[in-house]
């Protein structure tokens, strides 16, 4: 009650003085209206979204019109016709109407009439005052040009017909060309043949496919911003956690460990949840996408820190023994001798959980964060078909199946570099007089002078132990060659 | 293609199975039973059994137990009073998510009815029937309880933030009504609850009956600020290759409602109005 005479209220500063009068007697609930008076206040109009996976509404391709009118006191309605402009379409659309007293239905039989670009209903009995009377036409179309459109039309009452106020503008966009392929491909018979297969209909529906394509696009896009931001945090976080593992402190220790079991062994959902319900309720109010780049970094970082600690860990005693022999101190020796290698031993692994980080962002879209998964889903549920989770999987594939790649060629030039065939020229003849040595004791010193013929030799020696693992061998050093 | 191959005589039907392939068709020729041999004859999953599909997120609609763990609430209740009717038993699926009930309930084999608050669309007509309807409904916008812009002008500008379930009437009335604002679709109308809560959104669109009960019971720091009145109806989806079990629960909702069940059911769960 409130809002509808509300509402009245507001439409009668924009009528003329008499009529305003007249009205507010009207809604005073005094006298029957004159005629000139709108006995049928029209409160809205709107067109639902048409747009696939966006947010516009597109002339020329079916929608939903949702027209909602306040019947005056002491007015009753028998039909109402809605009309718009020329080029909009209600031929094949259907009409729920609904008519409700407050929050109650009414049932009230009615038969609509769809014309051109006008639509009749007619009621069986005519509606009562006060009731708020709501069309939702579905599958009418607004011109293909778009435009502001609004509705007018006319009402029948006791006293005739009468002029419908016009509704507030609905902007329609013209079609966009990506919508028109859909359309070509609405058309082509192949693409019919295609759907009727229930399993390709459901899965790889070509229509949804190019549309979820276009719309999956921006959540695909956040995906990457996000792990790409998060990754570097999480190595660093991790790196930090992994010393402080192996730190001689044993608080420092503690809490590493601490860390890094809480982390891994409670599911990132939860994290998700904790840190995306729990912040704000402690005042904490931090936007999305940085929050879930803050969520992935501190998870990522766990699983790294045991990464690289294994990894540290796993660079023989020897290589320290040598350090120290040439009077390395304890800085030194990590820097320069065991870092580097620990760098090159870890990228497969650190590749895999880059992987992992990468596909875990889409556990964000439950909490509200515009990413991949969120977007198909969206798409899903209008859609009602399974294509645009299929589009998303595409768009993961498209990253990790390099990287899986990329991971499987690091192993196999690591795994030739451990056997002896490395890019550690010197070491590499020690390790071939021992012969059966297996771990080889050579020293390593990143960016000492052993490869002088190399070009690569400009690289500082952390890098270089970076790319060593992709490249061909011989490329560093000449001893390869030797083989 | 759908209706053709789940509903016909059984000759034709493995035959027509046999041509697509195993992909879909599994669950609605085996292990199904047909009861009557006319036209009113239906196919169930379950032999004897009607099986349902909800998210049972939707207080006090649908829910889980909090002890027991068992569903309950007034769908629960619906179906098995819908199921005595009709001779049957009534069970559930495991809960599954709400956008994916009618896309469940359309593919068939899993559940043989989707009852989670559905309102009848034309859209959802478009892929699944629907029964009569068995309850009216409305939207509730809900926001803090501190609150006391109208609530409607209050979302409706850039940057407010708005959740809503995917996938429900809520969300579409946010989309058209709401275009300033930020739309959120979540997975159930708790987490749009708790974000409100926790100031996460600004405020969450849902069916009234749930938002009452759920700012009654559990977040009593929200409050309804707005009903929307929008007389959407319930329905319960049935496959469109079952249309005789769709007949059949139309008949028995009769019997429900002529008998008064179906009111002492809303009494129990609504308390004396919705």
């Amino acid at each position: 009650m409130h809002d509808k005479t509300k509402r009245g209220r507001g439409r009668l500063r924009g009528l003329a003085g008499a009529l305003v009068l007249a009205l507010a007697i009207a809604l005073a609930g005094a006298a029957a209206l004159p005629d000139e008076a709108f006995a049928l206040t029209t409160n809205k109009a709107t067109a639902r979204p048409n747009e696939d996976g966006g947010d516009g509404v597109i002339g020329g391709i079916a929608t939903r019109l949702t027209w909602e009118g306040t019947v005056a006191d002491g007015e009753e309605l028998s039909s109402i016709t809605l009309t718009l402009p020329d080029d909009a379409s209600f031929a094949d659309s259907t009409t729920r109407v609904t008519v409700l007293d407050g929050l109650n239905r009414i049932n009230q039989d009615s038969t609509v009439s769809a014309s051109g670009n006008s639509l009749t209903v007619d009621f069986a009995s005519p509606i009562p005052a006060d009731s708020l009377l709501r069309l939702e036409v579905e599958g009418m179309t607004f011109p293909s040009e778009g435009g502001d459109y609004v509705v007018s039309g006319s009402y029948v009452n006791d006293q005739g017909t009468q002029q419908l106020q016009d509704s507030p503008a609905i902007s329609v966009i013209a079609n966009t060309p990506l919508q028109q392929a859909v359309d070509w491909l609405d058309g082509q018979a192949w693409v019919a043949a295609w759907n009727a297969n229930p399993f390709l209909g459901m899965f790889f529906r070509p229509q949804l496919l190019l549309t979820s394509f276009a719309s999956l696009a921006p959540g695909w896009v956040l995906c990457l911003v996000i792990v790409l931001v998060a990754y570097p945090f999480a190595i660093l976080l991790g790196l930090v956690a992994a010393f402080m593992k192996i730190s001689r402190h044993r608080l420092l220790r503690a809490i590493a460990i601490v860390y890094i079991n809480i982390l891994r062994g409670t599911p990132l959902f939860l994290q998700i949840y904790i840190m995306f319900f729990g912040l704000p309720m402690v005042g904490v109010n931090i936007n999305n996408n940085v929050l879930g780049v803050i969520v992935m970094a501190i998870n990522s970082s766990a699983y790294l820190a045991e990464i690289f600690r294994a990894g540290i860990e796993s660079i023989p005693r020897g290589q320290y023994e040598a350090a120290a022999s040439l009077g390395m101190n304890h800085m030194q020796t990590m820097v320069s001798v065991i870092l580097p290698q620990t760098v090159r031993r870890v990228i497969p692994t650190v590749t895999s959980d880059f992987i992992t980080s990468y596909k875990d962002t889409s556990l964000l879209s439950s909490v509200g964060v515009m990413e991949l998964m969120m977007f198909s889903k969206n798409l899903t549920t209008v859609t009602g078909n399974i294509t645009p989770y299929m589009a998303a999987a595409i768009f993961y594939l498209i990253v990790t199946l390099p990287l899986i790649k990329v991971v499987g060629i690091v192993e196999k030039n690591l795994a030739r570099s451990e056997r002896g065939g490395g890019p550690r020229p010197k070491a590499q003849a020690a390790g071939r007089a021992s012969e059966q040595g297996g771990d080889d004791e050579g020293l390593e010193v990143a960016g000492s002078s052993h490869a002088e013929a190399s070009d690569a030799d400009e690289l500082p020696g952390a890098l270089r132990a970076l790319v060593a693992p992709f490249c061909a061998h011989n490329t560093f050093g000449g001893m390869a060659d030797a083989e | 293609m759908f209706t053709r191959k789940q509903f016909v005589s059984a000759s034709v039907g493995a035959l027509v199975a046999g041509t697509l392939g195993a992909c879909s068709s599994n669950g609605s020729n085996d292990g199904s039973a047909a009861t009557k041999a006319s036209d009113d004859s239906y196919t169930l999953v379950q032999s004897g059994k009607i099986l349902g599909a909800s998210d049972l997120q939707y207080p006090p609609l649908s829910q889980m137990n909090e002890s027991t763990g068992q569903p309950e609430g007034f769908e629960i209740d619906l179906l098995a009073a819908l199921a005595e009717k009709m001779g049957l038993e009534s069970g559930w699926i495991d809960p599954i998510k709400f956008d994916a009930i009618i896309p469940l309930i359309q593919q068939g084999g899993k559940a043989d009815v989707g009852l989670s608050a559905f309102t009848i669309t034309d859209e959802r007509l478009k892929q699944v029937d629907f029964t009569d309807s068995y309850l009216d409904s409305n939207q509730g916008l809900v926001v803090k309880k501190d609150l006391t812009d109208d609530a409607e002008a209050y979302l409706n500008q850039a940057g407010r933030k708005v959740a809503a379930q995917s996938g429900t009437t809520g969300e579409s009335w946010a989309k058209e009504n709401l275009p300033n604002a930020e739309l959120v679709p979540l997975d159930d109308a708790i987490q749009a609850m708790t974000g409100v809560s926790t100031g996460l959104y600004d405020g969450c669109i849902a069916d009234l009956p749930v938002v009452s009960n759920l700012t009654l019971n559990s977040y009593t720091d929200l409050t309804v600020a707005k009903q929307i009145p929008t007389g959407e109806q319930y329905g319960i989806a049935v496959s469109k290759d079952n249309p005789g079990l769709t007949k059949a629960l139309n008949k028995a909702l009769t019997e429900i409602q002529g008998d008064g069940t179906l009111d002492e059911l809303k009494t129990k769960w609504f308390g004396s109005n919705i």
